[in-house]
């Protein structure tokens, strides 16, 4: 071998499929050095945000391109049109969170910096997940992802739930991140390799899959990736954590780590037999059933969205099981999911990110008491919140519905229709809590007695990305035809 | 020879396993686990991974293993005593021996699995060559790897950001130091 082999492997097309990513982690350096440089917070807000915005737009650059790089570096990571997608939606639910996340904290605020460094590195890490074409790279990029999350969950650490968080958190994400490994160790044993090119044709497949150690393998794979998305019964951990972590944070996790985990499920369901699909078919409904059935009796908001979260993740895998069960329509499921978690980034993002809006202004937003009257005393974020609860509920007009149409679609063409009848009817039941919280915002007053809040005017960067998520949630709803042509 | 030697060790890595859970004053886990890392490294010399081996005795014996020496210093907590011995007393609820069953059934699985299964001639085939000569690994490290191997380098930062945060106290100047 020559020296050079470097260069055979970091090409020109392995620089385009990677710049995206290369960009963050060189705004993570600078951000970092920017924090012990005698300059002020503008100007690290200033590298946040264009950092981002790259590496958005070169993900769009890949997006625009006809040729797009495809394997590189030693078929290791794949950019295609779908990666950009998903990378695009990172960006944005980073931006999202980071934006409520500016005025939220009181006694951090003088780590601010660092606590945008941990936030520029999630993007990274689910970029590599989303592209990842081995488990090596998808594992790095689980970790990359999680670890500031361990430490972004803990943020606040006068409050002991919000260390509580980031400890559950982190035990049972180290139990996850074990049982990946020893999968991959598994499948590596019996298939000799941990790409997914080795289960590229059937025939290869079938072979891996007669392996009782395989099969060992795969099950704590999925074990891991199922923990990551929150689907039964790796889905108790969820409320604790998105109610003890500071808002903004529970926002990135509920739509970027989830995102992220789909996008890789989405890649790598080629490693799961066909006839699993009716086993995830049921995983997804006990998700939807365990996620709905707790959260109608949530009195706490944050709660009661953290289950919710755990519905969708039970929406979304039912599109992973239509396409394991071989949906005729060639890249429906695909495109389904992409536009489910696009939505879902838009709506949840924007949700998460009003009660933090909410909270820092000292309104006791987390339970539903508190949003009693929200309607007569802050209409303007009393309606946004009601949009992003109709999207979730899943009501015609916004983004969340045609999503949800579009999943159960998948499902009815790939001969689940008891399936996605029983999803349907579930999320009928969804609808129940969703607008208790409309019901309370609107319909009752302040109970007597509670103290009144002067309420601060709301922050530039808030504003502008509340705009952002509901505008998106309508357009979505609206017009989709750009979104579908694009996916 | 070499058989029984590998038994020798993977009985050693075991026993330092179970007493790392086992043992009563913290101390005595930190011997264990050492004991386990050495027998560890015994079996990958052994299965003809030389630098790995290398790096076991360095990394984690040496390293890793002082800063755990270092934390218990710290922290005090060798004045629970520095006596070696056993304690069963967190394995008596029903719920602990429940998983601990599971446990053994789920290693049990893996191991007739394991029986059962027959290599693929790839992974057969990697243990006949050296493969974690150094100059082989740099080769990986830096050509089909290259893109973890990078990552990594990202990650290690992150981490290191985010352990700071974590042991964070009040920034200087910005109020009173605790």
């Amino acid at each position: 071998m020559n020296p050079q082999s470097l260069q055979t492997y970091f090409d020109g097309a392995a620089f385009v499929a990677l710049s995206p990513l290369i960009v963050i982690a060189l705004g993570l350096l600078l951000l970092l050095l920017s924090s012990v440089l005698p300059v002020g917070r503008s100007v690290s807000n200033l590298l946040m945000l264009g950092t981002l915005l790259g590496s958005a737009a070169l993900h769009a650059r890949i997006l625009a391109s006809e040729q797009v790089p495809g394997l590189v570096v030693g078929r290791s990571y794949a950019a295609d049109h779908t990666s950009a997608i998903w990378g695009i939606l990172f960006v944005l639910g980073t931006l999202i969170a980071w934006l409520y996340s500016l005025r939220y904290y009181e006694d951090e605020r003088a780590f601010q910096t660092e606590h945008d460094v941990l936030m520029l590195a999630t993007p990274l890490g689910m970029m590599l997940m989303a592209g990842a074409h081995d488990l090596i790279v998808f594992f790095i990029g689980l970790e990359l992802l999680s670890i500031p999350l361990y430490a972004l969950a803990a943020f606040r650490r006068s409050r002991t739930k919000s260390v509580e968080a980031g400890l559950k958190y982190f035990l049972l994400g180290a139990f996850g991140a074990a049982f990946f490994l020893y999968g991959s160790a598994l499948i590596y044993t019996t298939t000799g390799s941990i790409s997914l090119d080795a289960f590229a044709d059937d025939a290869r497949r079938s072979a891996i899959l007669g392996e009782p150690l395989a099969l060992a393998g795969i099950a704590l794979v999925a074990a891991s990736v199922f923990f990551k998305i929150s689907a039964f019964p790796f889905h108790l951990w969820v409320p604790d954590v998105y109610e003890g972590s500071p808002t903004p944070v529970t926002a990135l996790m509920a739509t970027g780590t989830k995102a992220a985990a789909f996008a890789f499920l989405m890649n790598a369901a080629v490693i799961l037999p066909h006839s699993a699909a009716n086993s995830v078919a049921l995983i997804a409904l006990l998700t939807m059933a365990a996620g709905n059935f707790a959260a109608l009796v949530q009195t706490d908001v944050k709660r009661m969205l953290a289950y919710s979260g755990i519905a969708h993740a039970g929406t979304l895998l039912l599109a992973v099981a239509g396409s394991l069960a071989g949906d005729p329509k060639a890249g429906a499921a695909l495109e389904a999911s992409l536009f489910y978690m696009g939505a879902y980034v838009a709506t949840a993002g924007g949700a998460f990110g009003l009660l933090a809006l909410l909270e820092r202004d000292g309104e006791h937003t987390t339970t539903l008491d508190g949003l009693r009257g929200l309607g007569q005393r802050r209409p303007v974020i009393a309606a946004a919140l009601t949009l992003f609860m109709l999207s979730l509920g899943g009501i015609p007009a916004t983004g969340g519905f045609l999503g949800k149409y579009l999943v159960f679609s998948v499902a009815v063409r790939a001969d689940m229709t008891i399936y996605a009848a029983l999803g349907v009817l579930l999320s009928v039941v969804a609808l129940g809590y969703y607008l208790r919280v409309v019901i309370a915002m609107w319909m009752q007053s302040q109970p007597e007695g509670s103290p009144s809040v002067d309420s601060k005017p709301v922050a530039l960067a808030a504003t502008f990305a509340s705009a952002v998520c509901a505008a998106l949630v309508l357009w979505m709803g609206i017009l989709p035809r750009w979104f579908l042509d694009t996916m | 020879m070499s058989a029984a030697l590998f038994y020798l060790a993977s009985l050693i890595a075991l026993c330092g396993a179970a007493g790392v859970i086992l043992a009563k004053s913290a101390m005595g886990s930190v011997i264990s686990l050492l004991a386990s890392f050495f027998a560890l490294a015994v079996i990958y010399l052994l299965a003809g991974f030389q630098f790995m081996a290398a790096a076991q005795i360095l990394v984690y014996a040496g390293a890793i293993l002082v800063l755990f020496l270092f934390v218990i210093m710290l922290l005090n907590l060798g004045a629970l005593g520095t006596k070696f011995e056993l304690s069963f007393a967190p394995f008596q609820s029903a719920r602990a021996k429940l998983a601990c069953a599971i446990a053994v059934g789920l290693g049990l699985i893996g191991l007739i699995a394991a029986q059962r299964a027959s290599l693929p001639e790839s992974v057969a085939q990697a243990s006949a060559e050296p493969i974690d000569s150094v100059h082989n690994l740099a080769l990986a490290l830096f050509g089909r790897y290259s893109l973890p191997f990078q990552a990594v380098s990202v990650l290690l930062l992150v981490t290191m950001v985010a352990v700071m945060v974590l042991a964070k106290r009040k920034r200087v100047g910005k109020g009173n130091e605790q």
